[in-house]
């Protein structure tokens, strides 16, 4: 029928199946290519280090049942990844009102705070981050910190308000230790998010700010209201790489025995002398965290990004 | 305007508490009345074998936690223990991290420069383990003294002075631990290490086809004694007082942990 | 308004000078002063622990002039050694990054695989980590020394990013340079060297450029593993002379001089390829 014609005509025909791959020479080179190399390195491992492994050396260095308490508690391992991730959650916090303050002091009018930002941005960007790490943890902190005298302020506070710090803080005895690598960090971080501010500002076009002045707006409201929301929606993607990176450069303080991850892995890797074993489990434990966060933020600004 | 006079005093008050703190920090109590005060004795210390430890659950244990334990009772307040890196260890202390340096610290001219030192509590002597594949054939002490040859130690430690007095040709590689200084020359990348005995003859003892003793006699013979910042008299007198009742105690558990391997299976196999 | 006084011609006003606290030259004074309290504050601050400043003793380490010979102290020969693995190591990294690049969008699928692995495994492991795998278990595995080790590592770390350079810069050339040879019958090798490959250069080089500014300041990484470089001769003074805060201050220096002049080569050479006179 003459509908039914048109219909066929007007309506998408079905997709073609997808072709199938094609396994080609390529594959069959990579292939071949990896597995002589693992089995070299396998095998040289096991002559040149006749090693045995021996995971259940390792296990207790994780969780350890204290007979004290009849239970399970975090061992090195465990209590060094809590620090660990207490470092990255509260240095990305202090970083970023770190660089907030200064990505806006970047560009702005005066040359004072101009000269200010871009010195504190330039000297932390410029030097190794090792360096960065010693000069700083025994330079700077060796004026400050011990005049803070956390640990004995935090020692007079009642109990529960310790319990609370404890679980923010991590065990309250390294309080001293937690805050010098927090600080460390946090400068650290705060000028890679400055300039990620202060691109985020200039990403905002020029008419904004100059549609707002003609409408009478004052430039404390047309920063408040109309420049840094959109500024901040455009680095919300560099802020979390930024924060995956802090996960990463938290292991750089263990160079100052700060009691985390790395610090932690290194102690028990020289106490057992189970090298693989605690630096695979080491390397894993990192992968995962940074993997999984990584893959999470993907996902969340291209569903932010669907959305807009 | 506004915002520019608030960052004026802003910047002032930092100003000002910045000084008021470090003005304030320099006076001290004396040190032993600090401590009771704060009701804690801050140690700190290094992970050295069998000095300080970890044992298979992953608390301290050794020759120093046993003086340090005592010592805080003594004093009647609780113990802290603080390790820390050795070749920060002198730096930490002078900037007040922690109140003493009970970490069997030899007693040298270089180090009496920057901190003081009570009398000795403990006696060692710095030994060398060689490399069976690398240093079989190298004559002792002359054959050692060449660039060829390289000694590993642990940064800080004083026995890296003494190989740049006695084979100043050698090359020395410094390392953030012992333990992986003994694992270089056990995995062939060095010829000798240098360490506080017991360390070498241990190592030696339990990796008899990769390593050996060149020597049987102590290089260098040391004292050790507890690290405190300058300027505190009365608190090196009162340590020196408390080391002085505790002579045969020391000795004693000195013996222990030295010359026996009593407390072997409280440790992972090294 | 009059008529005899028509609005184009009025004069604006003439702009005012700013007042003198005003002008760019007082902040400028002023950074100078907060920059000499700040100094002067730790100064003290350090002083009054007892600390004992050492400056007169610091120069032998970097330079010394012995019998009219300029002998490079420590710190120098540091230097020389950093500066070597760095360049080593770049090398190394631009072609472990074009490999790499390429086989991420080569067709085969074993290799876009292990190509991804590769970079998620270095992107989401830290440095410190990665250096100490590659001492303890892959040096004596393939039987590389320490030296060897470190330039491999750095490169395996860099290479990741100067991979997703590459493949960006790659990527950015218009698809439609690609097909359009395609069509008049260059081969795909050819279409990659003279069309695809000379407009992609100029993209990528700046940030490549980037990478080695940061292969300079990583190499710091290899004093966990005991290679003689900047900061591990830094770290060996310290321990032996306990003059912390000068050593420090001088390496801190060294490397601000280094990755400084790189940075700023490095703005120039944005700043040239954007002007395209490429």
């Amino acid at each position: 029928m003459a509908g039914d014609e048109a219909a066929a005509v007007i309506a998408p025909r079905p997709a073609p199946p997808p072709a199938r791959y094609r396994w080609g020479l390529l594959d069959a080179f990579w292939l071949a290519l990896i597995g002589t190399i693992a089995v070299a390195v396998a095998w040289r491992s096991q002559g040149a280090l006749s090693y045995n492994w021996d995971w259940s050396s390792v296990w207790p260095f994780i969780v350890k049942y204290d007979s004290a308490s009849a239970s399970w508690v975090p061992n090195l391992l465990l209590q060094g990844l809590m620090t660990t991730v207490r470092l990255a959650l509260w240095g990305m916090l202090l970083a970023t009102l770190i660089g907030l303050l200064m990505g806006w002091m970047r560009n702005h009018r005066r040359l004072l705070l101009r000269l200010i930002a871009s010195s504190y941005v330039m000297t932390v960007r410029n030097i190794p981050p090792v360096v960065f790490v010693f000069i700083f943890v025994y330079f700077i902190s060796s004026q400050f910190m011990p005049a803070l005298a956390l640990d004995t302020r935090v020692g007079q506070l009642p109990a529960p308000i310790q319990e609370l710090l404890s679980v923010l803080f991590g065990p309250l005895n390294l309080i001293n230790n937690f805050f010098l690598g927090l600080i460390c960090l946090s400068v650290f971080t705060g000028a890679y998010v400055t300039e990620i501010v202060r691109a985020g500002l200039q990403s905002v076009p020029a008419g904004q700010s100059e549609a707002a002045h003609s409408l009478g707006l004052s430039d404390v409201d047309t920063m408040r209201w109309v420049i840094w929301p959109q500024a901040l929606r455009n680095v919300l993607p560099s802020l979390s790489g930024q924060f995956i990176q802090l996960i990463k450069d938290s292991s750089l303080v263990s160079l100052v025995s700060i009691q985390e991850l790395s610090f932690m892995a290194q102690d028990v890797q020289v106490s057992t002398q189970r090298v693989f074993e605690v630096f695979v489990l080491t390397a894993g434990v990192y992968f995962c965290i940074c993997f999984v966060l990584s893959q999470l933020f993907a996902h969340l600004e291209r569903r932010h990004g669907r959305s807009r | 305007m506004r915002i520019r006079r608030l960052f004026l005093t802003l910047g002032l008050a930092l100003v000002g508490a910045m000084s008021a703190l470090t003005a304030a920090h320099a006076q001290q109590d004396t040190l032993l009345d600090t401590i009771k005060k704060r009701g804690k004795l801050q140690v700190g210390f290094s992970s050295f074998v069998p000095w300080a430890m970890r044992d298979k659950q992953g608390a301290w244990v050794g020759f120093e936690i046993d003086v340090s334990t005592k010592l805080a009772q003594d004093l009647g307040v609780q113990l802290e223990l603080i390790p820390t890196a050795w070749d920060a260890i002198i730096p930490s202390l002078i900037s007040g991290r922690f109140d003493v340096i009970i970490g069997g610290m030899t007693i040298t001219p270089a180090r009496q420069e920057q901190i003081d030192f009570t009398a000795p509590y403990s006696t060692s002597g710095q030994g060398v383990a060689a490399s069976r594949q690398l240093a079989a054939n190298l004559k002792w002490p002359e054959g050692y003294n060449s660039p060829n040859v390289t000694f590993t130690c642990r940064r800080g430690v004083a026995g890296c002075k003494t190989v740049e007095e006695k084979w100043p040709k050698a090359t020395l590689r410094q390392f953030d631990d012992d333990a992986i200084a003994f694992q270089e020359v056990i995995n062939g990348n060095a010829h000798a290490v240098i360490s506080s005995e017991p360390k070498p003859s241990f190592f030696t003892l339990r990796n008899p086809t990769r390593l050996f003793k060149p020597s049987n006699e102590n290089i260098v013979n040391t004292f050790e004694g507890f690290g405190l910042r300058k300027g505190q008299p009365a608190a090196v007198a009162g340590f020196n007082d408390w080391i002085n009742k505790n002579q045969a105690w020391l000795k004693q558990r000195h013996q222990y942990w030295f010359r026996t391997q009593d407390w072997a299976s409280l440790v992972p196999n090294l | 308004m009059s008529l005899r006084d028509p609005v184009s011609a009025r004069k604006p006003p003439p702009p005012q000078a700013a007042p003198w606290h005003r002008r760019p030259w007082w902040d400028a004074v002023q950074f100078a002063l907060a920059a000499a309290l700040l100094i002067g504050l730790t100064y003290h601050g350090a002083t009054q622990m007892g600390y004992q400043w050492k400056w007169d003793r610091v120069p032998r380490y970097v330079v010394r002039v012995i019998d009219g010979e300029w002998l490079a102290g420590p710190l120098l020969k540091g230097l020389m050694v950093t500066i070597e693995l760095a360049l080593k190591a770049s090398v190394l990294a631009l072609l472990i990054g074009a490999v790499t690049a390429w086989m991420r969008t080569a067709p085969s699928r074993v290799g876009r695989a292990l190509a991804w692995s590769y970079i998620e495994l270095i992107r989401n492991t830290p440095l410190l980590v990665q250096i100490l795998v590659c001492y303890f278990i892959l040096a004596p595995a393939l039987g590389m020394g320490r030296e060897t080790t470190g330039v491999v590592c750095l490169a395996l770390y860099e290479g990741a990013f100067a991979a997703e350079i590459i493949r960006g810069a790659l990527q950015a050339v218009p698809k439609g340079q690609r097909e359009a040879s395609l069509s008049l019958g260059m081969t795909e090798a050819d279409t990659a060297r003279d069309i695809v490959w000379p407009q992609a250069l100029p993209l990528m080089l700046p940030p490549l450029a980037g990478v080695l500014v940061n292969l300079v300041k990583h190499s710091a990484i290899v004093s966990v593993i005991a290679v003689f470089d900047l900061t591990t001769q830094a770290r060996t003074i310290i321990s032996d002379t306990f003059m912390a805060f000068e050593i420090w201050l001088t390496t801190a220096a060294l490397y601000l001089c280094i990755t400084v002049s790189l940075s700023l080569a490095v703005s120039a050479l944005e700043r040239r390829v954007r002007r395209r006179r490429w």
